[in-house]
């Protein structure tokens, strides 16, 4: 029987958290090609970057692996699954961080669609070799963080999503033949990065500017997903922890969920159920759920107008030179003043050079459409 | 700790003295219950507050000959509860008011209130009393009730009487568990597991027996849940009475008495007393849920031939084999009722309501008590009594006609099994199937072979998936329960009601002063349908009804939580391309000319086109 050769929940964990996991991983190393590789760019710092990437999701990789081997040891050893208890804790805070973390990022990445080429590299080289010193220990953390941003985005991510699949192929391979397994998440691995790829490949040959925006839109739906589900997490483990047991166990009906919280309930397309199957890709990309509550719905529509807010607040800097609510400055020292940089202005505006004189001024295009 | 020969004859009769039993002449049986509260602790593991009886736990045992005229004066005494006592097993013939059900023949007695059963006993055989009212007995308001028969059939071929009962115990009471149990939280509705199994109300009974005597035990499982299997070492049982019906002779090694069921079996001991033997009472365990660490389902006792020797721990048992009680034949050869004038079919259903808790259905109907008992609306309906709409959708009534024979079939569409149980009436259990059999199918010649002799008893247990069919003459008027015995399903609903003859009752029944006293001490109505309405008892508005069943899929409210999503996703992506699409924007564009400029002017400065890194890194340490 196919049964026990495939394992279908299996198969559909991994890909799914295959999938979330490529798509920050491929649209951060097609936007590094883009803007790094490329005639008078520069070969170290890209060749930096795209190691950071890769970096942060080895060693993600590494890290599920060693937890989860350590989760799996626990597992067989006491008997008893010590992960669940307090599974949607874990996963709701890296969703949480991983939805805070592509947002900003996200804005950043958009942002550099607007600047000049020769500038983008600049920045990026200037953030490349930015010591870590400056205003006290939450400038120097958000330096750190910047620096490290592309290491650190994929690295969340894959922790999140390996030991999700991990856990789950762990309890799957406990109750079914072990057997099915690892063609399954071989495929999926397979079918999981070859998504990866085309998103890669697509990104990286279209135009830059374009390319960011179709890519910041997608970044952007998987981090409102991510962040309506992180509430959804800590919801789901007070609830497991009130019925004393995993209630996803109950199956998708009655007593799976906390009636009091819910806005809506459906009977099918259980994300969590199995792997989800095609719900469960609905659910890492849109942050589908058959079981909404006040929270997650709430989170999601207020992660949108956050969103919404955010850009409209540095559109209006763009065109004004200033915050809006904000006391328009002195042009000069609007723009040196190193203003509180708002979700995204921050990562590749790091320069306080304007103290020098404008000698000769260049032409600057418009906007910059990348060659 | 073991409390030996508690319900002998000598301790049951100085039990009786303690109640203020009055045996008069006439053949009247007169017993005073003060209810109340007392602290026991009978599994020498948890003390805990109690129901006693004239300040005493265990209750004493009711005994009464065939033809007694019973009276008990019950006082409540509990302070912050109501209370009622049902005569289980009892039909009540002609007194149905004294049946016990709180809501439904009566008012829950408010503390501080007296109400009187008076009623008259026809049936022999082993009976039980217990409260009717809130899932109250497991707090321990249950004891045997024993009618003894001047003409028992076997007299010759026994020496002696032994009371047993049997029962699962908690450490907590009942109104702290029920929130509990019945709780969002408990959304499968997983029933509290007992804490400890009891044998006449303790553990390690011993049972003094002399060789070479037959003696008749009469088993009670008064217990709130856990179905338990009996068996003694070394001896077997012959089967000679189930609840009051007496039985044609079945030996039997293993007995499975449901909650509520009774049997009646001779011991006969063996002809020498080297050995002592173990009475072994084992919980159902396949009702549990989960099994609690440290929980000992078993409770044992022993016969006990000679005191000084030892007595041994009983053997494992791999499989229990119990005897079938459907093969059992009545003495009395009563053959099998005619065709139904009207079949009642009732699916057990367990699901979830509206409010996330958990109950159990008989079709899509769970009970809910009324505001005024059922009775009390019989009684002042009129004509509109054989209505069942005055009785209110969720006492979920039937009407009965008076004389009428009725067939209940009942399909267990729950994967547990229960215990049925009708008041007033023995019911001619026809139709059992086995587990997983799935719906009765009243076309299907294999399933509707109906034995000529069938077995009567009053509960009768539905196995998991399967279904009984059980048929009865409505010649009791009278207002009766139907439900399972197991009192968590009682308090989330597993009940029917049985209006026979109401019309019939009209005519015959005059309830008693005390006990309409009783409701309007507690402020409960009792003239009216089911909704207390007096004038117009068609009109229902008001009626206790159950929560609403759960939404299912899409409500208005999670498609506006759902478009708004959409919504904001869609503004948000469109903010997204109209901000990614958009120029620089003037103020960006003039600081951006600057650093230009500047970083032409640094890098032309420093280092040429390229060897940016080295450059940067200077300016920014420059800084």
């Amino acid at each position: 029987m196919t049964a026990s050769v495939f394992a279908v929940p299996v198969f559909f964990v991994v890909f799914r958290e295959t999938i979330e996991t490529v798509i920050v991983v491929s649209v951060l190393l097609a936007f590094l090609k883009q803007t790094l590789d490329g005639p008078q760019r520069d070969v170290k710092t890209y060749k930096k970057l795209v190691k950071q990437v890769w970096l942060g999701a080895i060693l993600g990789l590494l890290i599920c692996l060693i937890v989860g081997a350590g989760i799996i040891a626990v597992f067989y050893t006491k008997g008893r699954d010590a992960w669940t208890h307090t599974e949607y804790y874990w996963e709701g805070s890296f969703a949480l961080v991983a939805a805070i973390i592509i947002g900003i990022l996200g804005a950043a990445l958009l942002r550099v669609s607007k600047l000049q080429d020769k500038w983008r590299v600049k920045l990026a080289l200037a953030l490349e070799s930015q010591p870590v010193t400056s205003s006290g220990k939450r400038g120097a953390f958000k330096r750190f963080c910047e620096k490290y941003c592309m290491f650190f985005v994929p690295f969340i991510t894959v922790v999140r999503e390996g030991l999700e699949a991990i856990v789950f192929i762990a309890g799957v391979s406990f109750s079914s033949p072990a057997t099915a397994v690892p063609l399954a998440v071989v495929v999926g691995l397979i079918a999981g990065c070859a998504i990866g790829y085309i998103l890669y490949k697509g990104g990286a040959s279209s135009k830059l500017q374009i390319f960011l925006v179709v890519s910041t839109c997608l970044l952007y739906l998987v981090a409102a997903g991510l962040f309506s589900r992180s509430v959804w997490y800590f919801e789901a483990q007070d609830w497991n922890n009130a019925v004393g047991s995993d209630a996803a166990e109950l199956g998708a009906g009655a007593g799976s969920y906390d009636i009091d919280r819910s806005v809506w309930h459906v009977n099918f397309g259980n994300p969590e159920l199995n792997g989800g199957g095609g719900w469960g890709i609905f659910n890492a990309i849109l942050g589908w759920t058959n079981s909404a509550t006040y929270g997650s719905v709430i989170s999601y529509n207020l992660y949108w107008l956050c969103v919404i807010l955010g850009f409209l607040a540095m559109r209006y800097k763009e065109v004004k030179g200033h915050w809006p609510l904000r006391k328009a400055k002195e042009e000069k020292d609007a723009l040196s003043s190193g203003s509180p940089s708002l979700a995204g202005s921050g990562v590749f505006e790091k320069q306080h050079e304007e103290k020098k004189t404008v000698e000769a001024v260049t032409t600057v295009p418009a906007r910059t459409i990348s060659e | 700790m073991a409390i030996s020969l508690s319900f002998f004859p000598i301790i049951s009769t100085l039990l009786l003295v303690l109640s203020k039993v009055t045996e008069a002449a006439n053949g009247t049986v007169v017993y005073d219950f003060n209810i109340g509260w007392v602290t026991s602790n009978p599994d020498g593991a948890f003390e805990r507050t109690t129901i006693g009886i004239n300040g005493e736990w265990p209750l004493p045992i009711i005994r009464a000959t065939v033809g007694d005229q019973v009276i008990v004066n019950v006082k409540n005494d509990l302070g912050n509860q109501t209370t009622t006592l049902h005569f289980h097993g009892l039909f009540m013939n002609g007194t149905t008011e004294m049946d016990g059900p709180a809501q439904v023949s009566q008012c829950g007695i408010p503390p501080g209130s007296s109400f009187t059963y008076n009623f008259t006993v026809n049936q022999p055989g082993t009976y039980w009393y217990h409260s009717h009212d809130k899932g109250q007995y497991p707090d321990g308001l249950r004891a045997p009730l024993i009618i003894t028969d001047p003409d028992f059939p076997y007299a010759d071929q026994m020496d002696e009487e032994i009371v047993l009962s049997l029962s699962d115990w908690y450490h907590d009471q009942m109104q702290v568990w029920i929130p509990k149990f019945i709780n969002k939280a408990n959304p499968t509705g997983a029933e509290p597991v007992p804490q400890a199994a009891l044998m006449n109300d303790t553990q390690n009974l011993t049972v003094p027996v002399q060789p070479g005597k037959t003696y008749l035990f009469r088993v009670v499982n008064i217990g709130a849940f856990a179905g338990q299997y009996l068996w003694f070492e070394g001896h077997n049982m012959t089967i000679v009475e189930v609840d009051g019906v007496y039985t044609d002779p079945a030996e039997a090694e293993l007995i499975y008495i449901a909650a509520a069921q009774r049997y009646s079996f001779m011991v006969t001991t063996k002809n020498e007393t080297s050995v002592n033997y173990a009475i072994v009472s084992s919980m159902d365990t396949s009702l549990f849920d989960t099994i609690p660490d440290g929980l000992n389902w078993n409770v044992t006792g022993w016969l006990v031939y000679n005191d000084t020797k030892d007595k041994p721990e009983p053997a494992l048992v791999d499989e229990f084999d119990d005897f079938d009680d459907f093969t059992l034949t009545p003495y009395d050869k009563m053959a099998l009722l005619p065709e139904p004038d009207q079949v009642v079919s009732l699916d057990v259903i367990m699901d979830n309501l509206g409010n996330g808790k958990p109950y159990a259905f008989f079709g899509n109907v769970t009970y809910v008590s009324q505001k005024v008992p059922t009775l009390y609306t019989v009684m002042s309906t009129g004509e509109n009594a054989s209505n069942p709409t005055v009785y209110g959708e969720f006492s979920h009534p039937f009407v009965l006609e008076h004389n009428q024979i009725v067939e209940i079939v009942v399909n267990n569409l729950d994967t547990g099994k229960h215990p049925f149980h009708l008041h007033g009436h023995n019911f001619q259990a026809i139709a059992r199937s086995d587990e997983d059999a799935g719906v009765f199918d009243s076309t299907n010649s294999t399933q509707t072979t109906y034995p000529a002799i069938p077995m009567r008893r009053d509960t009768f247990v539905l196995k998991p998936a399967g279904y009984i069919v059980l048929r009865f003459q409505a010649d009791n008027p009278g207002v009766w329960l139907f439900h399972c015995h197991i009192e968590w399903h009682v308090d989330q609903g597993l009940i029917a009601t049985m209006v026979e003859a109401p019309l019939e009752l009209q005519k015959t029944l005059t309830i008693p002063q005390n006990h309409f006293d009783a409701c309007a001490a507690g402020g409960v109505p009792y003239t009216g349908n089911a909704a207390g309405n007096t004038v117009d008892v068609l009109d229902l508005s008001g009626a206790n009804v159950a929560p609403k069943p759960l939404p299912a899929g899409f409500t208005p409210r999670g498609i506006v939580a759902m478009t708004f999503s959409a919504l904001a996703a869609l503004l948000g992506l469109a903010t997204i391309v109209w901000y990614g699409l958009a120029d620089m924007g003037a103020a960006t564009m003039r600081s951006e000319e600057k650093r230009i400029a500047a970083m032409n002017h640094e890098t032309t400065d420093i280092t040429p086109v390229g060897g940016s890194v080295n450059s940067e890194s200077d300016e920014a340490r420059r800084r």
